[in-house]
């Protein structure tokens, strides 16, 4: 489960980048997306975005991702990495390709009735904002922390990330205040049979071995237990016990993990080439 | 979807346990720890804050790769891991910048290194675990090398150690067979040990003052007033490190390998402790035979009680031939169980194994094939004698070493007549010197006694 990940990680990270690419040393993006605390950011942020029903209803309806949740979910941290680690004409190319596929996702939301466009600045707004909001919750509570300058400031250095799959520059937040305040505003959030299905799988995915699961399982846990309430009670998920949120035990979790992922091929190699590139 | 915290931790502990086999089997190149490696420690990449060392070290990471390589130790087929294994730990983390390195000094002796010694090397030459050590020349000049403790690091595996049941189940895959709960306070224990650089500053001062004077044995003396709990100055050593070594005659290889065997040995029996490290980063060679020993942070001692069984055992075995007076002592030491439904014969073959170096009065080469099949019968989990047999608790360390002794004789491919050499320690045999080494160790003995 961990070895694409890990592939796409060492690829991401390129040995000798053409610039710095969209952020650069001396940014606060670099630091915060090389935290061992990303992957319960990830699945946070999945559990996010899945709640706008036409976000949801282009993923469910065009995406391939049931098949190879991994998979995916390789290809998604890939665009990540890749805008944030790499340099300017990669990160052009991994955007312009994701605006190429958005073209064709296109069609009508079956519980909403909505019709949807996946180039609509509007979702693509939500997908960002749900995915911003989630590292920066995550990271202030279970990795290195973020105090709430640095918060501002990576939500204004991450505007960047949204404008080049086409959401327009004015439009992005550009505080933490600001990025709350949208995620508020949105009017359209509930919770559709698809997003209960997709989630299903996140909480639960296919293929892990008794071991991993356990695993999977405990930081999923931790996951709902760090989502606003309105989001978890609309899944009707129950609040975990405090002990099941504790930040050192949560530490442990993901300490445990990340040395898992940092023991394959490249991985600790890629980590070094951004920690050098960060302190240049 | 509600677990219990024991259930958690078995997926965590199997994870580990993956974690510590696939950590140690990588990085080959970065052997030897404690090395002296200027070149090779990643300043460039050096931790600057306490927050860094938590990230590194801290949420389980530390005590894990700690685990893993001490698993690997005893696990796996040893020549091989203990080539690869050891110091993963150290050659992970990055070194401490130069201003971390001096803030801890100043915590700990009151002053920023400049003004504590004459002269500070601000770089480290070495990893250690848990820390570095730097170079320095005390004001009264004498050259030395302070090892220096990450600072948080102490208090971070104290926290993780906590998290028994976790351990427990790491400890309890990686060693199939074995009474997990006595090996893990073991393990604990020893790791709780290791971040008190006062008690290896004690168990080195032990060794350090027994052979004093001795010709081919050097461990070198500590400097109390300049060493704490997270500070540890001692006498510097320069030699040659194992992999030179290794590229010496066979001659040269055999005189090392005797000294370490010697010095294994007549600790054990001499001053009843064992350095727990069988790392061959912890020894320094110096052509002839002479050997430096290093880091003493797993000392473990025993009293005559712990011993005698052991003792028995040998003699019981080797001299007296008698199978059912071994196994007395193999029960009465707790290896096996009392009364377990076994022929004795089996017993005898079992464990004999592992005296096989001391069985017959001759040369005898041990090669890397040679200590991997005893490790390999030792853990055998499929051996009839398995539901039976265990490791008792005060006997962790030993085993520790008797393994990675075989492993670092194995690799050195060393020829010698071990029985004899043994003769000569063993306190009941006090057999006379067989070799121009023992000589020289008898020379010192018998001054020595005469001194004391």
């Amino acid at each position: 489960m961990l070895e694409p990940l890990a592939r796409v990680y060492e690829r991401s990270v390129a040995a000798e980048p053409a610039d710095a690419g969209l952020f650069g040393p001396g940014c606060i993006v670099w630091r915060v997306h090389r935290d061992r605390s990303f992957p319960l950011a990830g699945m946070r942020a999945l559990m996010v975005q899945a709640l706008h029903p036409l976000a949801m209803a282009g993923v469910a309806q065009h995406s391939d991702w049931r098949r190879d949740p991994f998979g995916r979910l390789a290809a998604t941290s890939g665009y990540v990495l890749t805008v944030t680690y790499g340099d300017r004409v990669a990160a052009n190319e991994a955007a312009a390709r994701v605006r190429a596929v958005h073209k064709h996702v296109r069609g009508t939301d079956p519980e909403t009735g909505l019709p949807y466009a996946a180039e609509d600045p509007d979702l693509l707004l939500w997908v960002h904002a749900a995915l911003v909001e989630s590292i920066m919750t995550i990271v202030q509570r279970y990795g290195r922390g973020l105090d709430p300058a640095e918060a501002d400031r990576y939500v204004a250095e991450m505007v960047p990330f949204a404008e080049i799959v086409g959401v327009p520059r004015e439009m992005v937040p550009r505080s933490a205040e600001a990025l709350n305040e949208y995620m508020r505003s949105v009017q359209l959030v509930r919770i559709t049979e698809a997003a209960r299905d997709a989630i299903a799988v996140v909480l639960d995915p296919p293929g892990l071995d008794d071991d991993t699961r356990e695993l999977w399982h405990d930081l999923s846990r931790v996951a709902t237990g760090t989502l606003p309430d309105w989001a978890r009670e609309a899944y009707g998920f129950e609040m975990p016990p405090p002990e099941a949120l504790d930040r050192e035990y949560v530490r442990q979790l993901l300490g445990a993990l990340d040395l898992a992922f940092e023991s394959l091929d490249g991985v600790m190699e890629a980590r070094r080439r951004i920690e050098l590139r960060s302190r240049s | 979807m509600v677990q219990s915290r024991a259930g958690r931790g078995a997926a965590l502990a199997r994870l580990a346990l993956r974690i510590g086999g696939r950590y140690v089997a990588r990085s080959p190149r970065l052997v030897f720890a404690s090395v002296e490696r200027r070149r090779e420690l990643r300043h460039d990449l050096a931790l600057r804050s306490a927050d860094d060392v938590a990230e590194e070290l801290g949420a389980m990471r530390g005590v894990l790769m700690k685990l893993g390589q001490m698993a690997s130790y005893i696990y796996e087929d040893l020549p091989e891991t203990v080539r690869t294994t050891m110091g993963r730990l150290q050659q992970t983390a990055p070194p401490m910048s130069a201003e971390m390195a001096a803030g801890v000094i100043k915590q700990e002796l009151g002053a920023p290194p400049e003004e504590v010694f004459a002269t500070w090397d601000p770089l480290a030459f070495a990893a250690a675990s848990i820390g570095q050590v730097h170079r320095a020349i005390t004001r009264d000049g004498r050259a030395v090398a302070v090892k220096v403790q990450y600072p948080g690091i102490a208090r971070s595996i104290t926290s993780d150690l906590r998290n028994v049941s976790l351990l427990r189940r790491v400890v309890g895959t990686a060693f199939r067979g074995l009474d997990t709960r006595s090996l893990v306070e073991e393990l604990a224990e020893r790791l709780e040990e290791e971040i008190d650089y006062g008690l290896e500053a004690r168990s080195q001062e032990l060794f350090a003052s027994y052979y004093d004077g001795h010709p081919y044995i050097h461990v070198p003396h500590v400097v109390p007033e300049l060493s704490t709990a997270r500070v540890l100055t001692s006498d510097l050593v320069a030699g040659s490190r194992f992999e030179e070594m290794q590229g010496w005659s066979q001659h040269e290889r055999d005189l090392a390998a005797e000294t370490i065997y010697r010095f294994v040995f007549r600790s054990l029996y001499r001053i009843h402790a064992f350095n727990g490290d069988p790392h061959p980063g912890n020894y320094v060679f110096h052509g002839g035979g002479r050997v430096s020993f290093l880091d003493f942070g797993l000392t473990k001692t025993f009293t005559d009680e712990d011993l005698a069984p052991l003792v028995d055992a040998v003699r019981l075995l080797v001299f007296d031939n008698d199978a059912a007076g071994f196994r007395d002592a193999l029960e009465r030491a707790g290896f096996l169980r009392a009364g377990a439904p076994v022929a004795t014969q089996l017993v005898v073959d079992r464990f004999g194994h592992f005296y096989g170096t001391v069985l017959k009065d001759r040369p005898m080469t041990i090669t890397p094939e040679y200590a991997s099949a005893i490790v390999r019968r030792f853990f055998d989990a499929r051996s009839p004698l398995a539901p039976y047999s265990d490791v008792p608790r005060a006997y962790v360390v030993m085993q520790r070493i008797n393994l990675g002794l075989y492993a670092v004789l194995g690799s050195m491919n060393a020829t010698a007549n071990w029985r004899r050499i043994a003769e000569e320690i063993w306190p009941f045999k006090n057999g006379p010197p067989s070799t121009p080494i023992g000589e020289a160790e008898a020379r010192w003995e018998a001054g020595r006694s005469i001194a004391v």
